[in-house]
């Protein structure tokens, strides 16, 4: 027993001179970030998950990102490319990136780049160069990327996405070595800890061409996962860490309301979207543009969402790639007309529908299921929801087996690539949807290199497909941030986040 | 041996047999259909089941686990690096539990029907009828979040550790005589080794309570008293230690809910340990990475339900096989 | 959760004041009684005591606070506007019905093996405890989350994959037990009055076994309304259109430091009617403790 009692006083000693803060005595400024994402592994090309390409992109360097400032790609290791033919795309790199042991970046190193996201076991990033028929190098600094066939939005799938990695350090000891020990980048961080499942340590590149300059971007920013939202937000309020990602907008006026903390929303790329399979009763057209007749798009964002989303009223809205504000047909909130075009379409009496969705996987996803539930009722359906485990739910949607679910596709800046997986025919299982008009269109702009003719082309096929409504366009969702007040970052609508974009204010 | 043959089976089949694919799993939401099926040539998902598993069994034969879909890594490095989290958490929990049972366990017992015996009863009750995960995020709220005396989840601050050498934070603080890190620790695993432990206060009080009840009648404990004991002294020397036999065996048997419920409480606290990368690879679909875990489990259960049985024929020697 | 073993490892007898004090039913199984009854009661008749649609939304009247002095909604509304009180109402059906289900079901199949296993041994015996030995290795939680993976949401598949993990509590308690009273006297000198094994069983062992397998099945539909709430947190609960204290728990999940009580209602409406099935189930376990000893005389 005292040997017990000694042990319970022990720990409460400890516990008695504990802190809520750890202290931290390095003079450098850190920024945590909490990320519900997760990092699993060394090998940069083993996920494909869209913090991880930012992270990646800082540490080793990308070709180019989109910069929604300016709304045009803009080049990172790319100083600049061009259109040589239809098939061929030429990029010249920048001259004065070295890699982080000092030797210079080349073209050698974005070809092997590209083999490996092609060949290596792990590369689970395949579908990002999937138009691209070879790499080949044309001088030190030039790279040529052959396409099999013309690819207008080609820059969509490789920048901020081709994630170029050293190809000595690698040829020297090997994948898993290279990977594990000798995480040697370009970019304007350097690689410092990487702990799976938990965080991933990055430290300010002074070296790279303009970081110098940046004396308010921190010196070291600490990604930490952390997925329960409720435990996010308290360790944003706890000071544990700086930044945190994805609040949901209840928790907004918690994080608003503290003097520390201040809340940021941007509009995320990721467009959430009913999908109706064209099989009974969803092969009229009737049945479908019932459905997104029958949903108050506008209410759910203003209650459930609190004012945090935009209303699509097509597949895309303001800041992406061609995007028309005069998109028609525009679908109002009509209950009335959706009984109407039921029975138009031979269901007088109301027809049953099996809506699914996942849980927990897009903002409040089960609670805007559940309204919409209720609205279809309303409007003459009988709609009844279920709610599977994503891994159930998405093998069958990419199998086809669902005809009407919610779901949402994120990463789009160029609409072309997601259009194509979606709606063309032969693109994927997972809507079925086949229109060949549509499917003229869009081989059309992917061949079209001219910007304006381009977008013409795209807002034709987008329009055609708002009136086909083989899927109903909802919103997108307003990405809340939580920051500490010292921290002036403005998060960008992709979700990835670089340090160069951040200052910590004293 | 057999048993954990017939349980990778069985882990096998459910897993396989269940609808979710690890390729689309793990490719992103861009991934087009040969995509698809090149990873899934490269994990050998093509085959049909009976070969993957003799595949795997094999393999596992000589140690070798397999590789993680998810992680890219071999799965006996997954779960080593998360295995010191875990038995942590747990054996801080039994810590926790018994701190609080055993002292509960004998005054009530000492004393039935007391009102000493109502308030440690219903404690350890209310132990057991709460869920733990409730429990756990109503610990975060009040005391990381209102209160912010306490970390709200992770097993450590970052930069206040030095290198990991064992895996084991306590351990390695204390070998590298780091009192911040060794604290900071400490304050990271108290509020989920509360949640996880609270349903074991319950059990383990009752059984102190019967065990003390039971031995009270005992004729060793009348020849004590008759011997002129006082009755602490009858109470400690003699009940408690043998009440200690029923404790161990129930805490031991405990263990399988513990590492169950460890798989709750570690996603709310993101504790990353065994049971949160459970949730991850079923979720994932990530087939080695569940087997190789599930095989872990195993290995434990069997080895404890050794010790028990063996503890089982000790106690009751009319027990006969 | 398995207080089975609890009851092979103290099985034991009481002292005579207790024995005395038992002869008035104890304060416990009182209280736990009258739980267990309003639990019932409100279950049955919760079309007639809820006071709104569990079902409807009113969007514009999301996560309203209490209204304790009898206001529309006396426990608040939840994040899509539904009374909280109605949700908990038609809750306890849900409660009510995987409890009982769960452990009816498990109950029967888990003492029917277990008895068989104990009282034949041999071959039978090796068998069963292989099985048992197999599931029981299962993390529960695992079991549950794969089975349901495999079959599905709904209802009936939830009660399935809590029955699968708890069958094995019964068995593993009452193999000891009839593996304790085979050898003893009583049995033995029915056998030599010329008593079947299957009379053995039913007329001498099950009797004994029911008894404990009673306050096991209190202490195991409380357990099994718990599971019911970790599943449901995991999302893999009864579906959308049920309402059950299990998904309001885990909806609540990111209103806890904003509403309050949407997680607190429902999480004290498990509690206590988990606190008062453990209540009734301790002391029924007392009451028929010293019964248990006098049978086991014969």
């Amino acid at each position: 027993m005292s040997a017990k009692k000694l042990l319970v006083l022990s720990v409460l000693a400890v516990f008695a001179g504990a802190a809520a803060k750890p202290t931290d005595a390095s003079a450098q400024t850190r920024v945590t970030i909490g990320v519900t994402e997760t990092m699993e592994t060394y090998n940069p090309y083993g996920d494909s998950v869209s913090l991880l390409y930012g992270i990646w992109c800082q540490v080793m360097g990308c070709l180019g990102t989109y910069d929604f400032n300016k709304s045009e790609y803009v080049g990172m290791l790319a100083e600049k490319w061009e259109v040589k033919d239809p098939n061929n795309w030429i990029f010249h790199l920048r001259k004065d990136i070295k890699w982080h042991d000092g030797s210079p970046l080349t073209a050698d190193d974005v070809v092997h780049s590209f083999n490996r996201v092609r060949n290596d076991p792990q590369s689970k990033q395949g579908q990002n160069i999937a138009p691209i028929a070879s790499a080949s190098v044309v001088d030190k600094y030039t790279v040529r990327f052959t396409t099999k066939q013309p690819t207008a939005p080609l820059p969509e799938y490789i920048f901020d996405r081709l994630i170029i990695t050293n190809r000595a350090i690698y040829e020297k000891y090997g994948a898993e070595t290279a990977d594990r020990k000798y995480p040697i980048g370009a970019g304007p961080y350097k690689f410092k800890e990487l702990v799976p499942g938990q965080r991933f340590v990055i430290t300010k590149n002074i070296d790279y061409p303009g970081v110098k300059q940046l004396k308010q971007a921190p010196d070291e920013i600490v990604y930490r996962v952390m997925r329960e939202d409720e435990q996010r937000v308290t360790a944003l309020l706890n000071g544990e860490i700086q930044i945190a990602q994805f609040i949901p907008p209840h928790l907004q006026k918690r994080v608003e309301s503290d003097p520390k903390t201040k809340a940021t929303a941007v509009d995320s790329v990721e467009i959430m979207f009913l999908a109706m399979q064209p099989k009974p009763p969803f092969d009229k057209k009737e049945v479908r543009q019932a459905v997104c007749h029958a949903i108050d798009r506008d209410r759910i964002i203003n209650t459930v969402l609190q004012g945090l989303a935009t209303r699509l009223d097509g597949p895309i809205g303001p800041g992406q790639y061609a995007y028309d504000p005069n998109l028609k047909p525009k679908y109002d909130y009509n209950p009335e007309k959706s009984k109407k075009l039921l029975a138009q379409a031979g269901y007088p009496n109301g027809v049953d529908v099996e809506l699914e969705t996942p849980v927990g996987r897009y903002t409040l996803d089960k609670q805007i299921n559940e309204v919409i539930t209720q609205m279809l009722n309303a409007a003459g359906f009988r709609a009844k929801l279920l709610t599977p485990e994503w891994a159930t739910l998405w093998s069958n949607v990419q199998a086809g087996k669902v005809p009407f679910y919610y779901m949402g596709r994120g990463s789009i800046v160029d609409p072309s690539v997601a259009l194509s997986q979606y709606f063309e025919t032969g693109g994927s299982p997972r809507i079925g949807f086949s229109n060949p008009k549509f499917d003229k269109l869009l081989a059309t702009e992917r061949q079209t290199f001219d910007p304006a003719k381009r977008k013409k082309v795209l807002s034709e096929a987008m329009s055609l497909l708002t009136e086909e409504a083989p899927a109903c366009f909802m919103w997108r969702h307003k990405m809340i941030y939580g920051m500490a007040k010292n921290i002036d970052y403005k998060p960008t609508p992709s979700g990835r986040m670089f340090g160069e974009d951040m200052r910590v204010l004293k | 041996m057999p048993v954990l043959l017939l349980i990778t089976l069985l882990v096998f089949v459910l897993l396989h047999a269940a609808p979710g694919d690890p390729a689309s799993m793990l490719l992103g939401q861009e991934n087009t259909a040969a995509d698809l099926e090149q990873a899934r040539r490269r994990w050998g998902l093509d085959q049909p089941i009976l070969v993957q598993y003799f595949k795997f069994a094999a393999a596992a034969a000589t140690g070798d686990l397999g590789k993680s879909f998810r992680f890219s890594r071999p799965v006996k490095e997954v779960i080593a690096e998360r295995l010191p989290a875990t038995c942590e958490l747990a054996f801080f929990s039994i810590l926790i539990a018994l701190t609080l049972a055993i002292p509960l366990g004998v005054w009530s017992g000492a004393r039935p029907n007391s009102w000493i015996d109502n308030v440690g009863t219903s404690f350890g009750l209310f132990g057991i009828s709460m869920p733990n995960f409730w429990l756990g995020i109503m610990l975060i709220l009040v005391c990381a979040g209102s209160f912010h005396i306490l970390p709200s989840g992770g097993r450590s601050t970052y930069g206040v550790a030095g290198a990991p050498q064992t895996g084991f934070y306590f351990l390695d603080s204390l070998l590298d005589g780091n009192w911040a890190a060794l604290k900071d620790a400490m304050l990271h695993v108290l509020l989920p080794a509360l949640a996880l432990g609270a349903n074991m206060v319950g059990i383990l009080m009752r059984v102190t309570r019967s065990s003390v009840l039971d031995a009270d009648t005992e004729e060793y404990v009348i020849t004590a008293r008759a011997k002129g004991l006082g009755d602490r002294a009858v109470l400690w020397r003699h009940v408690f230690s043998n009440a200690l036999i029923p404790i161990v065996t129930v805490a031991g048997l405990e263990l399988g809910t513990l590492l169950s419920g460890s798989i709750i409480v570690e996603t709310v606290f993101a504790w990353p340990g065994i049971g949160s990368l459970l949730i991850t690879g079923v979720t994932s679909r990530d087939y080695p990475l569940v087997t190789g875990v599930v095989m872990m489990y195993t290995v434990a259960f069997v080895v404890i339900n050794l010790i028990i049985d063996a503890l089982y024929a000790v106690i009751d020697p009319r027990i006969r096989y | 959760m398995p207080s089975s073993i609890l009851e092979s490892a103290t099985d034991a007898p009481v002292a005579t004041r207790e024995a005395r004090r038992a002869r008035r039913l104890p304060l416990k199984v009182v209280v736990g009684g009258a739980v267990v009854a309003a639990l019932v009661i409100v279950g049955v008749l919760s079309p007639w005591l809820a006071p709104h649609d569990p079902q409807y939304q009113a969007l514009e009247a999301m996560l309203k606070p209490p209204e304790w002095l009898g206001g529309a909604h006396v426990l608040g509304t939840d994040n899509l506007g539904r009374d909280i009180l109605s949700r908990i109402i038609y809750g306890a059906r849900v409660s009510l019905l995987v409890a009982f289900a769960v452990v009816l079901i498990s109950g029967a199949v888990g003492i029917l093996l277990g008895a068989i296993s104990g009282y034949f041994g041999g071959k039978v015996d090796f068998a069963i405890q292989k099985l048992v030995e197999v599931v029981w290795a299962f993390p529960a939680l695992l079991l549950a989350i794969t089975i349901l993976a495999f079959l599905g949401q709904g209802l009936f598949n939830l009660i399935l994959a809590l029955v699968a993990q708890r069958w094995i509590q019964y068995c593993r308690v009452v193999r000891g037990q009839t593996l304790s009273l085979r050898d003893r006297d009583f049995v033995a000198a029915t056998r030599a009055l010329g008593a079947g094994s299957p009379r053995v069983i039913w007329r001498h062992i099950l009797p004994n076994l029911l008894q404990i397998s009673l306050v096991i099945g209190t202490f195991s539909m409380a357990s099994a309304i718990i599971s019911e709430a970790s599943l449901s947190f995991l999302g893999l609960g009864v579906p959308p259109g049920i309402p059950s204290w299990g998904t309001m728990l885990a909806d609540s999940r990111s209103y806890i430091s904003t509403a309050w009580w949407l997680a607190l209602f429902p999480g004290l409406a498990i509690f206590v009617t988990v606190l008062g099935i453990n209540l009734l189930g301790d002391g029924v376990r007392d009451l028929l403790d010293p019964r248990l000893k006098r049978a086991m005389k014969h």
